[in-house]
């Protein structure tokens, strides 16, 4: 953990949507750190909030939202104030954000080479021919063969590991401090997904990049984050290195996230895994009591009593939850009996 | 320690449909549209309730009196009375009749062939498709209004008749939107399980194509409506369309063509009453697409 | 004594692309499948994209037929069953729990459609079979009532197994079932299937780009890579001790979710192969670290027992001719 300051530093994010008759809170003060050459990877499930909070720290909320913050920083600039001019000169230039799905991500009318000239353009003054030198250079970078022919072609012609790639040379045409990336593998083959990761990682030990990895995928997260934050209902729920979250799950949804994952080579085929029954809650009004309470198998008077705040169960190891941390004092047959329970 | 527990939320079945009909009334374009076309429904409806004269008897004693505004009008004839003597109001009432009565078989006639022949191209495709492709680019090319012209001078104008021409000039936006909704529709993959579990092809159609196409229906219908009507009283303008005794406000409107400088409300009168229905059809099918377009979101 | 309720034999499925203006191409999305199921078992389809297995999923259905090959199903040909007999055999449980249920019919309707299409029993004897299978999939009863769209993924996902469940169909096709919901609630499915399976001796065939789901459930593997079945045998087996080589960089993808994991270095070169355009000899040689010129030449035929393999240099020869240790 080095101590330089942090790339990013966002504090208390709270992201409120209004509907009809209420107001939803998908997002519920979250803090995030990410150092230089940090991968900082926000697990959750659909509905957890992290796709929200990415898009809320590239300031691309949609309008009806309502974002506020304590703080967020780039590199000591605070952005929690910015206005949307500064706002479209920062993205593609000091943060980029690399989506989901490539066949989506890039517009299909204009060929590759067009779209990188544009990102260049429109952030720094050069003329069409060093564009293309740096667009050819990116290409190679990220491993893409005959980039010459590649930067004439539409995204249609190029498979989706390719478009990736092509997506992730985009991201680093202007030299970023930091990149976002939303669930960047979950569309692609396992074959395909584990070249991409490697050569996310690989960029980022060159450059120094800060790397925010957003993915329900705890097998990639594993392989490549440094920390972790687990999300649930638009909270944090734990963190901390991911060596130490993965080996000690201390909150109950990501113990019962670990339990339910096969491994093949661990888990014995057919055995019954574990779950997490009911549904994520809406999230609305203020949390007044663990927003976990109603599927957690440890659940006892004191959760409902006030909301719940983040603790550090030593080390930097962060929780959300009335529990000691210690693994000693849980009950090994809650989750059984829970799931029977439940059936 | 006990578990705390929690009580199953109790589940009204919400249908898609009770979706959007709640959708639509919480509207206001649906609110205001639909009030103004059921007024105009019911009075067409109640016409001969409504008013003690009959739309086609002449009275020459009682030529171009003055609606009840002017200065020598009066309540007796409170839109006044034309150059044959017949009250203003009560054929108006009766026009709508005419007006609306055509406007709605004609496009059930032609959201029947529209429809037919678009699902068919969207689920089947191949020469299928191809074959309805060509027939509605045929159908697009003809002049709509003077196909109808011809038509009608050739063979007559009966009521049934124009109807009948209207109906099948009009199914073409049928058609194309049902077949690209249905084109849709045919690769997901309810459609599929469909077919798996052995549904015939008509149950198919019936049960599991029908009901998630009718938004766009719907909403083409209220356009098509506008359509008709409007068509209807541009023939009938033109001398080609309803003939007296019967009477729509299309021929309301022509036979006060030569009145247009003396006496303005009478072209004026029907004239505005096409301009509120079609704005009222077009505000409820506004309200339609949107109620009907954004789809999946509870 | 098991009998064996699928087989294919040869099986190929062409489709010719390229429109009027452009050369015409032959896309052999099936190059020559040997397959066979035996009643009770569950067969993992496994494999990335371009590999054939949705045409596969999609001829077992009807949906459509194969271009030459024969697929009996409980010994006979599968044209030779119309559609209601078919629907009677094989049921499908498909990947988007969003796209597979009707919006405007009711879940009760959904499952009970099956049962409807054959005429069967009354439509009270029905309501109380779909009742059955709601609470044999574990959906809550007040579910059944309601329409899709109030349902979660991981319930619809019931849906879908109950009403492919109804008809007690010989045969089950998973394709990718639980790709398409969050972890959790894929454990859920999971659970569900494997008791079923246990419970109704189901014959499944899984079809699934995720090997742990595989692993699960599976008895026996066969891993597809364009239009071929590059290996075949005990699901024990080719986990412990894959042969073929691409089969082994399957494995080493699957990532752990374990403290101290590490990227996998798969050591494949290039892109994937167009089905269009494919490769001489062997399918796999221009990404497999292990080619050489006679991989490029000649396609390898399959060998071994079990595992069946189809590879000049396989890994593991030896193991495969010894049948597979038990796995803990």
């Amino acid at each position: 953990m080095s101590m330089t300051a942090p790339i990013l530093e966002v504090s208390g994010l709270k992201v409120e949507i209004p509907v009809r008759d209420t107001v939803l809170r998908p997002v519920r003060g979250i803090d995030i750190s990410v150092a230089k050459g940090e991968t900082v990877a926000i697990v959750g499930e659909s509905g957890c909030g992290k796709s929200l909070t990415a898009l809320a720290i590239m300031g691309l909320l949609p309008r009806q939202a309502r974002l506020t913050s304590d703080r967020i920083d780039l590199n000591g600039e605070s952005l929690s104030e910015a206005s949307p001019r500064r706002w479209r000169k920062l993205r593609g230039d000091r943060i980029a954000m690399i989506f989901q799905d490539p066949m989506t991500a890039l517009d299909p009318c204009y060929r590759i080479g067009d779209q990188m000239a544009e990102i260049l353009k429109q952030h720094r003054k050069v003329s069409r021919s060093a564009a293309r030198e740096r667009s050819l250079e990116l290409l190679r970078k990220v491993g893409i063969p005959s980039p010459e022919e590649r930067l004439n072609q539409y995204p249609h012609q190029l498979s989706g590991g390719l478009r990736q790639r092509v997506m992730i040379a985009m991201a680093l045409l202007c030299e970023p401090e930091l990149i976002i990336a939303d669930e960047p593998t979950t569309a692609l083959d396992v074959t395909i997904q584990a070249q991409i990761l490697r050569l996310l990682r690989d960029i980022q030990r060159e450059t120094g990049i800060g790397l925010i990895l957003i993915t329900h995928d705890l097998g990639v997260v594993a392989g490549m984050a440094d920390r972790i934050v687990v999300m649930y209902g638009g909270e944090v729920v734990e963190a901390g290195t991911c060596d130490e979250v993965l080996a000690r799950p201390l909150h109950p949804y990501t113990e019962g996230l670990m339990r339910s994952i096969p491994v093949p080579g661990e888990t014995r085929r057919g055995e019954t895994l574990g779950f997490i029954p009911g549904v994520v809650p809406r999230q609305t009004g203020d949390l007044t009591r663990c927003g976990f309470l109603e599927r957690c198998p440890y659940a006892h008077a004191s959760c409902a009593e006030g909301s719940i705040a983040l603790r550090d169960a030593g080390a930097g190891h962060l929780m959300r939850c009335v529990l000691p941390a210690a693994g000693s004092g849980r009950d090994p047959e809650a989750w059984t009996r829970h799931s029977e329970a439940s059936s | 320690m006990p578990p705390v527990t929690h009580a199953p939320p109790l589940q009204i079945a919400v249908s898609p449909t009770r979706v959007a009909v709640g959708r639509a009334l919480r509207h206001g374009s649906f609110w205001v549209g639909g009030l103004i076309i059921l007024v105009i429904l019911l009075a067409a409806i109640f016409a001969p309730w409504l008013t003690p004269y009959d739309p086609s008897i002449q009275d020459l004693g009682q030529r171009f009196v003055a609606p009840v505004w002017a200065e020598d009008g009066s309540w007796a004839h409170p839109l006044g009375t034309d150059g044959l003597g017949r009250d203003y109001l009560t054929r108006l009432l009766f026009g709508a009749r005419i007006s609306l009565m055509i406007g709605f078989l004609t496009i059930l006639i032609s959201g029947t062939i529209g429809t037919a022949m678009g699902v068919a191209a969207g689920y089947w495709g191949g020469w299928v498709d191809l074959v309805v492709n060509f027939i509605i680019t045929i159908r697009l090319t003809l002049p709509v209004v003077l196909v109808a012209l011809v038509v009608v001078a050739l063979i007559g104008s009966s009521l049934s008749l124009l109807v009948m021409v209207i109906g099948l000039l009009l199914w073409d936006r049928f058609a194309i939107v049902m077949r690209s909704a249905t084109q849709q529709l045919a690769s997901r993959e309810y459609i599929t399980s469909a077919r798996t579990i052995g549904s015939s092809t008509t149950r198919i159609l019936i049960r599991e194509i029908m009901p998630n196409i009718m938004g766009p229906l719907i909403v083409v219908a209220s356009i098509e409506l506008a359509h008709a009507i409007l068509l209807e009283a541009a023939l009938s303008f033109l001398g080609l369309g309803v003939q007296p005794p019967n009477v729509s406000w299309g021929l309301m409107v022509a036979e006060a063509k030569s009145q247009l400088l003396f006496r303005p409300w009478m072209i004026a009168v029907p004239g505005a009453a096409l301009v509120l229905l079609i704005f009222a059809i077009n505000l409820v099918g506004d309200a339609l697409r949107d109620v009907t377009t954004p789809e999946g979101k509870a | 004594m098991s009998e064996t309720v699928l087989s294919m034999r040869g099986v190929t499925r062409d489709y010719a692309v390229g429109g009027a203006f452009r050369k015409k191409a032959t896309l052999r999305a099936l190059r020559g499948i040997d397959l066979s199921v035996d009643r009770g078992r569950t067969l993992g389809l496994v494999g990335e994209s371009g590999c054939g297995k949705s045409t596969l999923a999609r001829i077992l259905l009807g949906i459509e037929d194969p271009t030459s090959g024969t697929v009996l199903v409980s010994g006979r040909p599968i044209q030779d069953y119309e559609r209601l007999a078919r629907a009677r055999l094989i049921q499908p449980v498909f990947q988007d729990p969003y796209s597979s249920l009707n919006p405007r019919m009711s879940v009760e309707a959904i499952i009970g459609a099956p049962l409807k299409v054959r005429g069967e029993g009354t439509a009270a004897s029905r309501r109380t079979r779909v009742h059955e299978m709601a609470g044999e999939v574990g959906l809550p009863r007040h579910l059944v009532e309601a329409y899709p769209s109030q349902l979660s993924g991981g319930q619809r996902q019931r849906v879908a197994i109950a009403r492919a469940l109804i008809g007690e169909p010989e045969i089950l096709i998973c394709d990718e079932p639980t790709s398409a919901l969050d972890v959790s609630v894929q454990s859920q499915i999971l659970n569900l299937l494997h008791r079923l399976k246990q419970e109704l001796n189901l014959t499944m065939i899984l079809i699934s780009h995720n090997l742990a789901v595989v692993h699960h459930l599976a008895d026996e593997v066969a891993v597809m890579y364009l239009g071929q079945i590059v290996e075949r045998g005990d699901a024990d087996a080719i986990f412990e001790r894959p042969c073929h080589p691409y089969s082994d960089a399957l494995l080493k993808a699957v990532l752990p979710p374990r403290a101290g994991a590490r990227l996998p270095e798969l050591g494949l070169e290039a892109e994937f192969p167009s089905p269009v355009n494919p490769p001489s000899g062997c399918a796999f040689h221009p990404r497999c670290p292990k080619a050489d010129a006679l991989c490029a030449e000649v396609d390898p035929n399959p060998a071994g027992i079990d595992p069946v393999f189809r590879c000049h240099h396989p890994n593991n020869f030896g193991a495969a001719a010894h049948p597979a240790q038990a796995a803990g």
